[in-house]
């Protein structure tokens, strides 16, 4: 093959180093200094051939010349390059040399324009090189990566590394400052040629390789010359600026200020730094802008908590957050706030607390939440350690309070009536929409409660009073409030409840074929019902007195008593006549256009009928026919009396003995139907106080059945493991006192249920 | 770059003619691939590329296998997969397009080295490859027209060195 002659350029000798890289660099310095001029088609191939055909050259090629075998380091084929590889080398070397001196006449701007210019300049001409020198490349430099030699790369990298060692280090703190002081400027808010930065930070990483493996780059040298002392300027001009800012500026503007420098830095970022640096950067702000000012901001949080100042306490959390465990005495603080303003809210309702209407202490409880989880949710995200500081707060402010120093039974008690009143039937008609929605925010304040057995108590009698006297609001809404109940506390919880449910049902279906029963039999009996209560779950007693029911019902009773005798062998009755009641027509009364009706209990009904006899009954024949004690006579008659049904003589008469009793045929009222059935405040009263004097009985019975529980699964404990896996069972439903439980343990000790090992064990006896 | 790509670019062989080729032809070669890069479109619509090296036989040669293979995916330069290296046989067509004079096949190799074509590059040396495979030194040179230009001492060492290699 002939070196071809090539048009306008004369070829160098193919195997003449000289002439070869006399010729290579007016190529390549052409394509370094002016490529703007452009390259035509003649000089590209010409220096490509060149290179080529260097390489190629002498004893590397050619067929029939197989010599030199055993001369030479390298086995199989010699490849030339070296020589053009250190040419190359020393090209680039004295071009950068040459920059550094240039460089020198420039500062600050300048320099920074002059740098970016030369670096753009360098690595267009960088890639042309690359190509032109890519049979070197291909053959030489690739034998010598192969062979493992450092400090051989391929041609562009080549150019890089030439430009770190020679130029990068001698200019590239000087083009550093200048950076900072164009950033700087920035942040004193003039507009800059942000550009430059940017193309500066591009060129920083470019120069980043890996040494062991060329054909990766590495931060090193961007985070070492760029990051390092652009976090520094920044701490730095922050750490100052923000001194300055809070000696003269309130606590809320300096929140503002630093959000906003906060924002301004990520967008920094964004807009013209590398990515890698936007943790480390907001880290730096982090730590300048927040956490050195951490006291006086938690110092503000009380004064923003105090007056209601929402935003800025969520500008305060965002800032806050961002710092490590910045969040924590907020969090006290807030804990401690909620609890003050829930035991003020109390306090406030609480100056009599025995005539504390339900609704207006659930409401003051429910008030605080709801302010407070509206700020958790508005101003802290929503987050669940807040949430959760609330809720220690409210479980703090609704177990102990001014009013729960009356008794400590008073939050579930009084949350039960309420719920009482909410789903008993009454004159204003809640909207079914709203009633459930109230029984919710009742569920937010059980939710608090401790004593929740307390809460279970009330709530069952009141149940079975509503169901007995069926005066409940809406089915629907009882089932709702009991599946709440069993979804916040189990099944066990709400089994009595249910259970009551469940007799009501049943005992319709009984009256319904008691009363196909009474007409097969064709009798004429009363317009009656029935309800038979399971003993065990309703929260009912036996009446208090004795009770001679009047031959009208008791006949009927003694019918429904033999029907249901027939259908459940063996099963007990128990008639409890305080819960009895019915309705009595009276067509005595002169001067009324129809008869009054008269809805009575039915200790009122045997008086009344008492009257059917003779017009006049003394009190003692009254409590001798009724068989009832004074208790349960003297109200019934006083409320007969107060409603002007009977006349009492002498006049004004207590009832008692002596006095006596006569029909008013003169009765008069606005209303046909008459409820005299109405219900005795001491009664409920006395409920009250019996409903408190059982719970302590069960909360016994619950800590030895819970022991008795874990023993039985763990047949041996120690003291002090029962006791606390004791709490640790029963917490849901109260607090119990760890004496409490010592006195459990000593109960089923003497019953021998539980026996004393050594080592201050216990066994379980089966 | 200009938006309307250029699609046909022409070369120019050593000896003065030119050949029209399609640009993704063309572009087999790394070479003026990465001259049309650099130098943009504009550049080769006008003037045809000079090839210094290769002769228009040679060119035209090189030309028929690059239009053959214009659809081959395009190994990246720095592809040097396993499979590429062991593989020693070729396909039909190839094989058919390599039966030329020793003259031609070499100038062939030499054109794909400079012009850098690797896959033809490869079928290039793998079929000297098989044209040596199974034969003593001796039919080696006969077959290349190779002088033994070894003392009988050399050749002694090189057989000893390389006695491993010997199939026994």
């Amino acid at each position: 093959m002939a070196p071809a002659a090539m048009s306008g350029m004369p070829h160098p000798v193919r195997d003449d180093i000289d002439a070869t890289w006399a010729y290579l660099q007016s190529g390549i310095t052409k394509i370094m200094m002016n490529l703007q001029e452009g390259v035509d088609l003649q000089t590209y191939m010409g220096i490509y051939t060149a290179v080529h055909n260097f390489c190629t050259s002498q004893k590397a090629v050619g067929f029939s010349a197989a010599t030199n075998i055993n001369s030479g380091a390298h086995r199989g084929a010699h490849l030339l390059g070296e020589d053009l590889y250190k040419k190359l080398t020393e090209y680039l070397t004295d071009h950068l040399r040459h920059l550094v001196t240039e460089s020198k006449a420039h500062t600050d701007e300048a320099l920074l324009a002059f740098y970016i210019r030369e670096w753009h300049r360098y690595t267009v001409a960088a890639k042309y090189i690359h190509h032109l020198f890519r049979y070197l490349n291909r053959h030489w430099v690739k034998r010598e990566m192969d062979e493992g030699k450092k400090s051989i790369y391929d041609v562009y990298t080549l150019h890089l590394v030439r430009w770190r060692d020679v130029l990068f280090k001698e200019v590239s703190e000087k083009v550093m400052s200048a950076v900072l002081k164009l950033v700087e400027k920035q942040r004193n808010g003039e507009t800059i040629e942000y550009n430059q930065i940017k193309q500066v930070v591009d060129s920083f990483v470019s120069l980043g390789l890996d040494e062991g493996d060329s054909s990766k780059t590495t931060l090193d040298v961007y985070r070492f010359h760029f990051e390092k002392p652009f976090l520094e300027e920044t701490k730095l001009f922050y750490q100052n600026e923000s001194k300055q800012f809070v000696a003269e500026n309130s606590v809320v503007e300096y929140m503002k200020k630093a959000e906003a420098r906060l924002e301004e830095e990520e967008e920094r970022v964004k807009i013209y730094l590398h990515p890698d640096i936007g943790l480390p950067l907001k880290k730096a702000c982090n730590q300048v802008l927040i956490a050195e000012h951490s006291n006086i901001l938690r110092d503000e949080f009380q004064v923003l908590l105090d007056n209601d100042r929402e935003e800025d306490m969520a500008r305060m959390y965002s800032l806050l957050s961002r710092i490590p465990d910045g969040l924590d005495p907020l969090r006290s603080k807030f804990e401690a706030h909620v609890r003050k303003a829930g035991l003020a809210a109390v306090a406030k309702v609480a100056s009599d607390a025995d005539k504390l209407e339900p609704k207006v202490y659930v409401d003051a409880l429910l008030e605080i939440h709801t302010q407070y989880q509206g700020l958790v949710k508005r101003a802290f995200n929503d987050e669940p350690e807040f949430t959760r500081s609330l809720d220690n707060a409210c479980r703090e402010f609704v177990n102990r309070n001014e009013v729960c120093k009356s008794g400590s039974n008073k939050s579930p008690e009084l949350l039960a009536k309420y719920t009482d009143i909410l789903l008993r039937k009454s004159s204003t008609g809640v909207e079914e929409t709203e009633l459930e929605n109230t029984l919710t925010q009742i569920m937010t304040v059980f939710k608090y409660i401790e004593d929740k057995d307390v809460f279970q108590k009330f709530y069952s009698r009141m149940l079975a009073r509503r169901l007995v006297h069926s005066n409940s609001s809406s089915d629907d809404a009882e089932t709702s409030m009991i599946s709440k109940l069993k979804e916040a506390c189990g099944f066990e919880y709400t089994n009595k409840l249910q259970r009551m449910f469940q007799d009501m049902q049943i005992s319709k279906d009984l009256n319904t074929g008691f009363k196909e029963h009474v007409q097969s039999l064709g009798v004429k009996g009363l317009d009656s019902a029935y309800s038979i209560l399971g003993t065990g779950f309703w929260p009912l007693t036996a009446p208090g007195t004795t009770f001679n029911p009047p031959e009208e019902i008791s006949a009927d009773c003694d019918r429904f008593a033999r029907f249901y005798r027939n259908k459940h062998e063996g099963r007990k009755l128990t008639w409890l006549w305080q819960l009895c009641k019915g309705e009595v027509k009276a067509n005595y009364i002169r001067n009324a256009k129809m008869p009054y009706t008269f809805q009575v209990s039915i200790y009122q009904m045997a008086i009344l009928l008492l009257f059917n006899e003779k017009d006049k009954n003394t009190y003692d024949e009254i409590m001798s026919t009724t068989q009832l004690n004074s208790e349960s006579l003297d109200p019934s008659l006083g409320i007969l009396v107060k409603a002007k049904v009977l006349n009492v003589s002498p006049e004004g008469e207590k009832p008692g003995s002596g006095a006596t009793y006569a029909l008013n045929y003169d009765f008069k009222h606005k209303k046909f139907r008459v409820n005299l059935n109405v219900g005795m405040k001491s009664e409920s009263k006395q409920e009250e106080v019996e409903t408190n004097k059982t719970i302590e009985e069960d909360r016994k019975l619950l800590l030895q059945s819970a022991i008795v529980r874990i023993m039985k699964a763990r047949k041996r404990m120690k003291h002090q493991m029962l006791v606390s896996e004791t709490i640790h069972q029963i917490r849901q439903r109260f607090v119990p006192k760890v004496a409490d439980i010592k006195k459990c343990i000593e109960i089923l000790l003497d019953k021998e249920y539980l026996e004393r090992l050594d080592d201050d064990d216990l066994g379980y006896l089966a | 770059m200009s938006d309307t790509k250029v699609t046909k670019v022409v070369l120019q062989s050593n000896d003065g003619t030119t050949i029209e080729v399609d640009r993704v032809v063309a572009e087999r070669s790394m070479l003026i691939k990465n001259l049309i890069e650099d130098l943009g479109d504009e550049s080769v619509t006008t003037s045809a590329i000079p090839i210094p090296n290769v002769n228009d036989p040679v060119l035209r040669k090189v030309v028929e296998w690059c239009e053959k293979h214009r659809g081959d995916s395009l190994q990246s330069a720095e592809d040097e997969s396993e499979t590429r290296k062991k593989v020693t046989e070729i396909d039909e067509w190839d094989q058919k397009f390599m039966q030329v004079d020793q003259e031609m096949l070499f100038e062939i190799i030499l054109a794909a080295n400079y012009l850098d074509i690797k896959a033809l590059l490869d079928v290039g040396c793998k079929t000297v490859a098989n044209m040596i495979k199974g034969k003593s030194p001796e039919e080696i040179r006969k077959t290349f027209n190779i002088t033994n230009d070894f003392t009988p001492e050399e050749e002694e060492q090189i057989r000893r060195e390389n006695e491993w290699a010997e199939d026994r």
